[in-house]
């Protein structure tokens, strides 16, 4: 049953694979491409099932592939992804990229026993995420009359679609959600970005290698810590990661990369409401580090935006449409702070983080950054945008017109894991005027 | 070294006193307070008709937990009609849910009652409203 709900998610990478075969991705090894296909595949396919409920089409499964397929196809012959000559040899592998694949490896094994063992399931889960797969999937659609029904506010109907919407696909094919596959999803995309990232960041093999199982392990020390199998929280930072790791890459001025960054984007601005920040603030740091003519930073932004704009366009669309929701709401009207809660919750905050192995998750890549020295230039993207989601949530957090402490408590070391991955992977950066790195050409 | 730190951290965490055998619920070894409700609702779910109404209590009564109940019936019982006693951490009017056709009711006992005992488990039971 597990198997087959997982069936086609695990499927997803032939929807993206349109794209990834192009000549201007042979730069990635092959495990990377198939994570990004799937990555590419998921955003796109749940993009498709959002089209189809803003126009009251049923969902099916030979409808919703054969929406998202040709999609992917007719992405593939836009010009960014025009053919490129092929690039040099990566970088070998060394002792210490293979140690690094080690290390993943155990965190991976981590996630994967957690999991199975029951010791990371989310209640959010039980709580909404699943409740509204398993509904959606029964309506074949997004069932508006379920969310609007008295009592059910808690499902949260602004929530963006991408969890619910692939999580009621594997339900129409497996016949009934499956709560296990829901929960595998935390070690398998664990798994997935242990295998892709050092490829997608590229550069030396010891330092991406590095970077990725640093990451890595934060994702699954803080997963299990704080129960985040089968909720949007592993999703978001699967897609946060690999948009990070292509832009942090010294090829990131390819418009290649750039459109399947955004295409990324896509995905994590409609896995969970915090990703539209980490979107807005990743492309607005990338515009600043890397883009300077004004020319190319219109091309740049067009790129990185444009799929998060059409992706969230339909979905508030079809909220608007339905009457369901025209903002994301939480605890309060927009930019309404309670600035005397400040202390409280960042001391809640700081316990929050403590909760999770003493802090270790994310003070250790804050110590690695301190290791390196003086973070070079490309740094700054992953580090910037970590800041921007810190003060985001605080932001959030400040809305609370009540005692936020509780809150805190209880989202804070989930909602901040995509933190200790960026920092991590800003290690990868390389170093203005340190050791030389291989030079990647641009293939335009 | 940092990241064979974390690793090694996330290994720990790993419940491996317990064996390696399917554990009893999704939350034997996390949140473990949703096991009894989880538990529950498990075993009831094939003792109530597609479009029953049910309603999940706990025992003794309490608005957060079953504001939680409330949230897992609507999970665990697709295509009943779940009615809440709780919701956001506060009661709802009893006649809200008064009126539903089962009572699930964690760390509920057995007990003389004018319905009929559908289900015990050690999580709790599982009740059926007698015609009146």
């Amino acid at each position: 049953m597990t198997a087959v709900w997982l069936a086609p998610l695990l499927l997803m990478p032939l929807v993206g694979a349109p794209l990834l075969l192009r000549t201007c991705f042979r730069r990635f090894p092959a495990g990377a491409r198939l994570v990004l296909a799937g990555a590419a595949g998921a955003a796109l396919t749940s993009f498709v099932m959002t089209l189809f409920a803003l126009a009251r089409w049923r969902w099916s499964l030979a409808a919703v592939a054969a929406g998202a397929m040709p999609l992917a196809w007719a992405l593939s012959r836009l010009p960014a992804f025009a053919p490129a000559p092929p690039l040099g040899p990566a970088s070998p592998s060394t002792p210490a990229s293979r140690l690094a694949a080690l290390v993943s490896s155990g965190a991976v094994a981590a996630a994967a026993f957690a999991t199975s063992l029951a010791a990371a399931t989310s209640p959010d889960l039980f709580n909404f995420w699943g409740t509204k797969a398993e509904q959606f999937a029964a309506a074949r659609g997004i069932d508006v009359a379920y969310l609007q029904e008295p009592f059910h506010g808690f499902l949260h109907p602004y929530y963006p679609p991408l969890v619910t919407n692939l999580g009621a696909l594997a339900s129409m094919a497996a016949g009934r959600f499956s709560w296990e596959g829901a929960m595998a999803t935390f070690p398998l995309l664990v798994a997935a970005l242990a295998v892709a990232l050092p490829g997608v960041l590229g550069g030396r093999r010891d330092r991406s290698g590095a970077a990725s199982a640093l990451a890595v392990s934060a994702i699954a020390i803080v997963g299990i810590r704080a129960f985040v199998a089968g909720n949007g929280d592993t999703p978001l930072v699967f897609f946060e990661a690999l948009a990070m790791a292509l832009l942090l890459r010294r090829d990131a001025g390819d418009p290649a990369l750039q459109a399947l960054a955004g295409l990324l984007f896509a995905g994590a601005a409609t896995t969970k409401v915090e990703g539209l920040p980490f979107v807005l603030a990743s492309a607005a740091l990338f515009l600043a580090l890397r883009a300077r003519p004004f020319r190319s930073a219109l091309a740049v932004t067009a790129r990185l935006l444009g799929p998060t704009a059409l992706a969230l366009a339909a979905w508030f669309a079809f909220g608007v449409s339905r009457g369901l929701f025209h903002e994301y709401s939480e605890y309060g009207p927009f930019a309404t702070l309670h600035l005397e809660h400040f202390p409280r919750v960042v001391a809640a905050l700081a316990a929050a983080l403590a909760g999770t192995a003493h802090g270790l998750p994310f003070l250790v890549p804050v110590i690695c950054l301190f290791a390196a020295g003086r973070p070079p230039r490309a740094s700054w993207l992953a580090i910037g945008t970590a800041a921007a989601l810190v003060a985001f949530l605080l932001f959030a957090y400040l809305h609370m017109a009540d005692d936020p402490r509780l809150w805190v408590t209880w989202s804070a070391a989930r909602v901040l894991m995509p933190v200790p991955v960026l920092l991590a992977l800003a290690l990868s950066a390389g170093r203005a005027g340190g050791e030389p790195e291989p030079v990647v050409p641009s293939p335009h | 070294m940092g990241a064979a730190v974390l690793a090694a951290l996330a290994l720990r965490g790993v419940p491996w006193f317990a064996g390696l055998g399917p554990p009893p619920t999704p939350f034997t070894h996390g949140v473990t307070f949703l096991e009894p409700a989880y538990a529950l609702l498990r075993d009831a779910a094939p003792r109530i008709p597609a479009g029953a109404s049910v309603v999940v209590l706990a025992e003794p009564r309490h608005p957060g937990f079953e504001s939680y109940f409330f949230r897992f019936g609507l999970a665990l019982l697709p295509g009943r009609h779940v009615l809440p006693a709780a919701v956001f951490d506060a009661f709802t009017p009893p006649e809200t849910w008064a009126s539903a056709e089962y009572r699930v009711v964690v760390h509920g006992r057995p007990t003389p009652s004018d319905d009929e005992l559908v289900l015990t488990t050690p999580a709790g039971t599982v009740w059926r409203r007698r015609p009146r």
